[in-house]
């Protein structure tokens, strides 16, 4: 096993259902965040319950209380010790899917063919408008088959008005051609949330992530980023995943030795790949503002890398911007001999949401 | 073989079926099929609906006939795993019963009316959205007739999660005939801010779109119908009740009977007992039938459930049966509603009405 999409929603034979969070994986399982769990597998304040599929489902989420979250992954780890894997190249744990543990994958390619091949008459408006929408995003040049739908909006379980559009986007430059064209095209259904709107939204919807910003900083960062708005008034998201040929890496290719927590700028001088995830920020010329007392930097050896799996921090700075970003820093040796070791900054690996990190952690453009 | 009626089966190959009886041949679920996908089998004439990923066809036994025919016949041969051949009904599926089934080996997965209910029970009320409020408040207010939270379920589109608020009903399973009554006898006279019972106009609306006003009187349809609790709205939710039998109320046991097709009869009679009438298949026992023998008027339809109460006349056309019990003597019944019947002219030859 290596590329399996990110995005991609998968039933498994325990009753809970997943979200794969990656588009490289170890060999024999599918690295993802578990999003409805049995009632049985955890329990606790602050967890938001769903009914869906004959089953009382709890929510997942990683922005629980962490004295709360932390009981919940001790709690599932106990349960489903399977879906744990502990990582022997990152030095660190991922949330899994075994693949004998997956009962059914819902391709997001597959239902969206399968939806526009519904006549218009027979969907209802939330599926009219989820239509409309996938016929505008193909005025950009890419084509329906490299879309894609998720969450509900597969399922089935949407309910208009309230449920977003999720949409994935197949292949990197598809995700940049999609994503340029919605800095200009136009559409009586289409609204961007303006200045104002953004600086609301930052005054009511006070994150970890958010709290490294000034108000004015938050929204000139989310102002450009067009991977969310309104369609219709349904809010939707476009999340782009990589072909096979396509990652950033390869698992397997590195080893990842984790040395602390880190706060560094940098300039960025490869933007490509940072609208997916794990996405990542090639920079050069870093400077460590602060670290961790144990941590010994090697200054012959360059920080090339900021990586994100967190959906905040996508498409956070273009080529030329100079960053300044707080993570758990890595020393990256490649497999290959002929390669040369680099550090990297990674932020939000799931144990970041256990620990301080998940309040430190932040990539920003200064 | 006892299997809840009003259950849900998803099949490996994506169908999504209603089951449609309480009583089941061995290794095999008599079902209706409700959503099937569209790669093997698919027809304009039948509504489509975009659910679990899948461009599916609404099964729909009221489509144009023709469109259905011809559906149908597709159906068998792209998906003849769940066309049931009966070897009690006295002919092979090629000429006889259309039966519908799904053997234990292609379920996907069985969705439990009674253990959905209790899941959504569970829920912390500010967690539900407004479709699943509304079904919670109507069950706790069934729940005031006495009735226990383990003799309910829930089902259709709320089991299965694609409901649409203001949009789709509210189905709700009573396990038990008795306890099924005791519910309808409740609701004659039980009070509830929310609760509301269908005006002449709503039930008008329906029997104008089954074609009922060609086969029964404008006045009785109203009378029959407007009597009925089993169907309302609560929060102005459709709401629909349904009886399944226990094993122990099962009228006959698979293959403990079998039919023998004697043609298309019109039959009157009066009722001598509708306590099974609130069930699929549902009968009536009549006394003083216009034809010698016929002592039961049975349906495969809810739409014929709870028409006529004990002493009223009713009148039925559909097949006439010669029932023979593996013990005891032959008795002759009025089938209306077996499958097939919607592919042909007895789709609007056959009814049940009540004619005082």
């Amino acid at each position: 096993m290596a590329h399996f999409y990110e995005s991609t929603l998968i039933d498994t034979v325990d009753g809970f259902q997943c979200k794969s969070y990656a588009s490289e994986h170890p060999p024999g399982y599918v690295i993802v965040k578990p999003k409805y769990i049995p009632t049985d597998a955890i329990q606790g304040e602050g967890l938001k319950f769903r009914f869906l599929f004959e089953k009382c489902l709890i929510r997942f989420n990683q922005f629980a209380k962490k004295a709360e979250l932390q009981k919940y992954v001790e709690q599932f780890r106990k349960t489903f010790p399977d879906y744990i894997y502990d990582c022997p190249i990152h030095k660190n744990w991922f949330y899994v899917v075994p693949l004998n543990k997956i009962k059914t994958i819902h391709d997001p390619k597959h239902g969206l063919q399968e939806l526009l091949k519904v006549p218009i008459k027979d969907c209802d408006p939330y599926l009219v408008l989820v239509r409309e929408l996938v016929d505008f995003l193909t005025k950009s040049g890419v084509s329906s088959s490299n879309l894609g739908i998720t969450h509900s909006t597969l399922l089935g379980n949407y309910t208009f008005g309230k449920s977003d559009i999720d949409i994935v986007i197949y292949g990197k430059d598809n995700g940049w051609k999609i994503l340029n064209y919605l800095k200009t095209a136009s559409h009586e259904k289409l609204k961007w949330k303006t200045d104002a709107e953004w600086a609301t939204y930052y005054q009511e919807h006070k994150t970890s992530e958010s709290s490294h910003f000034t108000e004015q900083e938050y929204v000139k960062h989310m102002i450009r980023k067009k991977y969310e708005g309104t369609f219709g008034g349904t809010v939707f998201t476009l999340f782009t995943t990589e072909e096979p040929e396509e990652t950033w890496f390869k698992w397997g290719e590195e080893t990842y030795e984790p040395l602390g927590l880190a706060t560094i700028t940098a300039k960025v001088n490869d933007h490509s790949s940072s609208h997916v995830r794990p996405g990542f920020y090639g920079v050069e010329h870093a400077q460590y503002i602060e670290t961790e007392p144990n941590i010994k930097i090697n200054p012959i050896i360059p920080l090339k890398k900021v990586v994100t799996y967190s959906i905040p921090f996508v498409q956070q700075a273009l080529n030329g911007e100079t960053i300044k970003a707080c993570g758990l820093l890595e020393l990256v040796t490649p497999k290959n001999k002929q390669h040369e070791q680099y550090y990297r900054l990674v932020v939000g690996y799931f144990d970041a949401y256990l620990g301080e990190r998940r309040e430190k952690e932040f990539i920003k453009v200064v | 073989m006892h299997f809840y009626e009003s259950s849900i089966i998803t099949t490996k190959d994506g169908l999504h079926c209603q089951v449609y009886a309480n009583e089941h041949p061995t290794n095999s679920i008599l079902v209706k099929p409700k959503y099937i996908p569209t790669e093997k089998v698919e027809s304009s004439a039948m509504q489509y609906r975009f659910i679990s990923g899948k461009k599916m066809n609404r099964l729909n036994l009221w489509a144009d006939k023709s469109g259905l025919k011809s559906y149908i016949e597709h159906f068998k041969e792209k998906y003849p795993q769940y066309i049931f051949n009966s070897t009690v009904h006295g002919s092979n599926h090629e000429n006889g019963r259309l039966i519908f089934s799904v053997p234990i080996d292609y379920i996907e997965r069985v969705y439990f009316p009674r253990t959905g209910l209790k899941e959504l029970m569970s829920m912390p009320v500010e967690a539900l959205d407004d479709h699943l409020k509304t079904v919670h408040d109507f069950v706790q207010f069934l729940i005031n007739s006495g009735l226990n939270l383990h003799d309910l379920g829930i089902t259709y589109s709320t089991l299965m999660g694609h409901y649409a608020s203001k949009v789709s009903d509210i189905n709700i399973v009573v396990y038990g005939k008795e306890k099924f009554w005791a519910l309808m006898n409740y609701l004659e006279t039980a009070k509830h801010p929310s609760l509301r019972w269908k005006t002449q106009d709503e039930w008008l609306d329906f029997y104008k779109k089954r074609n009922r006003y060609s086969i029964c009187d404008k006045d009785l349809f109203i009378k029959s119908a407007s009597r009925k609790k089993s169907e309302g709205f609560f929060n102005e939710t459709l709401f629909v009740i349904f009886a399944a039998e226990r094993e122990e109320e099962v009228h006959a046991r698979w293959g403990s009977e079998k039919y023998v097709d004697k043609g298309l009869i019109t039959v009157q009679g009066t009722v001598a007992d509708d306590f099974h009438s609130v069930v699929r298949p549902g009968y009536y026992e009549i006394t003083d039938s216009s034809t010698p023998n016929v002592t039961q008027i049975t349906f495969h339809s809810r739409d014929y459930c709870m028409l006529a109460k004990k002493g009223e006349k009713m009148e039925a056309c559909g097949i006439l049966e010669e029932v023979i019990p593996a013990h005891g003597k032959s008795y002759h019944r009025v089938v209306v509603g077996y499958f097939d019947s919607y592919l042909n002219e007895r789709r609007e030859k056959e009814f049940i009405r009540l004619i005082t």
